[in-house]
């Protein structure tokens, strides 16, 4: 019960967020330089074409008439039509096809920084002020000082370029072809859009193997910095918990110091950790921007990257909607985990 | 001869010569953050590192001219996309990192990006910490109303993924001021932070009684919040300014890597590197890449390695206030 309020507390809690988070968004299109009509009506455009064009894009509207619209059609998720990068095409088109990318790469850097960062950050913790910790700790550091777009470029340099044994950009061979759907016990149904996912699901094997192909270099770019992020954290998390008296009690009465240390201390290490993976995510995102820049993968940050070169203000908008809505939910899904794995947070 | 200069002194000046350095080292030896900090060979090489990075970045400003490195230097005799000296033939060996795709010295660029690295660093994280501290203390201090219109705004500001805020802001702002554009792109995204870290330290203190007694002897507000409130903020905002400066300085070559920061031609790291990859990744010339690359990272671990040593020196209680 207590725990069915908390998540409802936490729920409501994000409504004023995410409509400031709109507002934040709607601004920048209205304060942003440039007319959207004469984007989308071309230079060569009239000024009837384009006063025509405003009209059609209800820009003539009052302000605040412009603002409410805008709020109703992102709760729906509606942002219009893109103006040029995708052009013609809804917004939301856009961002379907694109956003399975991104997440799919964030997943994989994600997952490889937990499970590489946590037993680091444990082994670092128990070898305290030992070599062994000093070099996981310089690593984690030199990890997070290295940014991605430059361990990109050296790895495509090395794997790609000098050796030729991986591809040096995109998702997946371009002899290769992957349909739109597949079908489940004689149904047709949407595939996911991540690309090693729907290779399995159809059963290919030689497009699941050029996809993982193509997502080492960009999943270990992300991978060493959520490595280097988590192991950081689980260390000292883990330093802090040794130190309890539960754990020496656990100690005095006789058990172990590796039961001791997994049982009592691990658990309880974690708790911290969870809520800095939380928001990790948000930099974890911004990564896989710098990541498609570099690696050419047309996901969400390669879309949201042209969109602002060329203006296309639907497709800004859209996109750090989504970006911000998908980083409010991850910590809100670490909230209530965080709730959960320890009961007192809930008061 | 030193016996000669105390002569000249007088023996009164040099006792308090004496006496002020040792004042001095006492001084640091009463102070657990700083001896903590000094015996935390890691972070001094950070500060070292830092140290190396601000005299470059001085030496680059005063003997290098600008326009100079800005200007293509192609069909000059000057070859371009030349490899290290050290690599290729040695008619080249003056360019130690060799020479871009626009026949310039990589090395002087490396060096003057120093300088673009810690003079709009310093000023992105300098605004924000100003504005952060103030919005923090003011929020804690006068509570209620206030406190949750600055803290709800900065919610939403957190609300964003870092970088993703920053691109949407740098769409805001007209090309032409360049890296300005990420400097208060990048400021907006830092401020919630700091705001965030001075009102929870800015509300331990007002707990204190002393407040209390300055509040009933008749202390008015701004002296209050300067005198009592603010000096005991300073601790977690210097270690939360130095790990910005390292992000601060990796996101401010992040946006001019993807064309939202330094024009054309400018020596900046995060341009440089762009311009790197798209001349030299598939044709082997690492060089292009490499060497901007490198000093940006080697300058982001020395801010990294010093505000982790500064963490580890501060009172423990008060590493949860810095994230």
């Amino acid at each position: 019960m207590a725990s069915l309020r908390f998540v409802l507390k936490r729920l409501l809690l994000l409504v004023p967020v995410l409509f400031g988070v709109a507002t934040v968004v709607f601004g920048i299109l209205h304060l942003a330089p440039g007319d959207p009509a004469r984007i989308i009506a071309g230079q060569r455009a009239s000024a009837e074409q384009v006063a025509q064009v405003r009209r059609e894009l209800g820009l003539t509207r009052p302000l605040w008439v412009q603002y409410l619209d805008f709020i109703w059609e992102a709760a729906r998720f509606d942002f219009g039509r893109s103006y040029s990068i995708s052009q013609g095409n809804p917004v939301r088109q856009v961002l379907a096809d694109r956003l399975p990318v991104t997440v799919e790469l964030a997943l994989y850097g994600q997952l490889a920084g937990i499970f590489i960062g946590i037993p680091l950050g444990v082994l670092s913790a128990i070898k305290q002020d030992t070599a062994t910790d000093h070099l996981t700790r310089v690593g984690a550091l030199s990890g997070i000082s290295v940014p991605i777009f430059w361990s990109g470029p050296l790895l495509i340099l090395l794997f790609a370029t000098f050796l030729g044994v991986l591809p040096t950009s995109g998702r997946i061979d371009s002899t290769l072809f992957l349909p739109t759907t597949w079908t489940l016990l004689g149904r047709e149904l949407p595939l996911t859009g991540m690309i090693t996912v729907d290779a399995l699901l159809l059963g290919r094997f030689d497009a699941f193997v050029s996809a993982v192909r193509h997502l080492l270099m960009p999943a270990l770019v992300i991978g060493i910095y959520a490595t280097a992020l988590i192991s950081r954290m689980m260390r000292s998390s883990m330093l802090e918990v040794v130190r309890q008296d539960y754990m020496r009690t656990a100690r005095a009465k006789g058990q172990g110091a590796k039961i001791t240390v997994t049982k009592h201390g691990f658990r309880n290490a974690l708790i911290p950790v969870v809520t800095i993976i939380g928001i990790q995510f948000g930099t974890l995102l911004g990564g896989a921007v710098l990541t498609e820049t570099v690696f050419g993968i047309n996901g969400m940050g390669l879309t949201i990257v042209r969109a602002i070169g060329a203006s296309d203000y639907p497709v800004v908008q859209g996109t750090v909607l989504t970006f911000a809505l998908l980083f409010t939910l991850v910590t809100l899904v670490v909230d209530i985990t965080y709730g959960y794995l320890d009961p007192r947070i809930q008061q | 001869m030193s016996t000669d200069t105390h002569a000249d002194d007088g023996p009164g000046d040099a006792a308090d010569d004496r006496r002020e350095t040792r004042g001095l080292l006492e001084r640091v030896r009463a102070s657990p953050f700083l001896s903590d900090l000094l015996s935390n060979r890691l972070a001094v090489a950070g500060l070292l590192v830092i140290l190396t990075v601000v005299v470059v970045a001085v030496y680059a400003r005063v003997t290098m001219d600008l326009t100079e490195l800005t200007r293509s230097r192609l069909g000059t005799d000057v070859p371009d996309r030349a490899p290290p000296g050290w690599v290729g033939p040695a008619a080249w060996n003056q360019y130690l990192f060799g020479t871009d795709a626009a026949a310039r010295d990589i090395y002087k660029r490396c060096l003057y990006g120093a300088w673009l690295a810690m003079k709009f660093g310093t000023i992105t994280v300098g605004v924000s910490t100003v504005v952060g501290v103030s919005l923090g203390i003011v929020a804690a201090y006068y509570g209620d109303v206030t406190d949750n219109v600055v803290m709800r705004t900065m919610d939403v500001l957190l609300a964003f993924p870092p970088l993703l805020l920053a691109l949407a802001l740098v769409a805001i702002f007209p090309r032409e001021l360049g890296l300005w554009r990420a400097v208060a792109a990048l400021t907006l995204v830092y401020t919630p932070r700091f705001a965030r870290v001075v009102r929870g330290a800015a509300l331990k203190v007002l707990e204190d009684e002393y407040v209390n007694a300055t509040v009933a002897l008749g202390a008015s507000d701004p002296r209050i919040l300067a005198r009592h409130v603010l000096p005991n903020t300073l601790a977690p905002v210097t270690v939360q300014s130095t790990l910005n400066f390292g992000l601060a300085i990796i996101d401010l070559a992040a946006l001019s890597f993807l064309g939202f920061g330094a024009q054309a031609g400018t020596p900046s790291w995060g341009l440089m590197l762009s311009r790197g990859v798209d001349n030299g990744l598939l044709t082997g010339r690492w060089w292009l890449s490499f060497f901007p690359g490198l000093v940006l990272a080697v300058t982001v671990l020395g801010f990294n390695l010093l505000g982790d040593g500064m963490r580890d020196a501060l009172d423990p209680r008060m590493r949860e206030a810095v994230d």
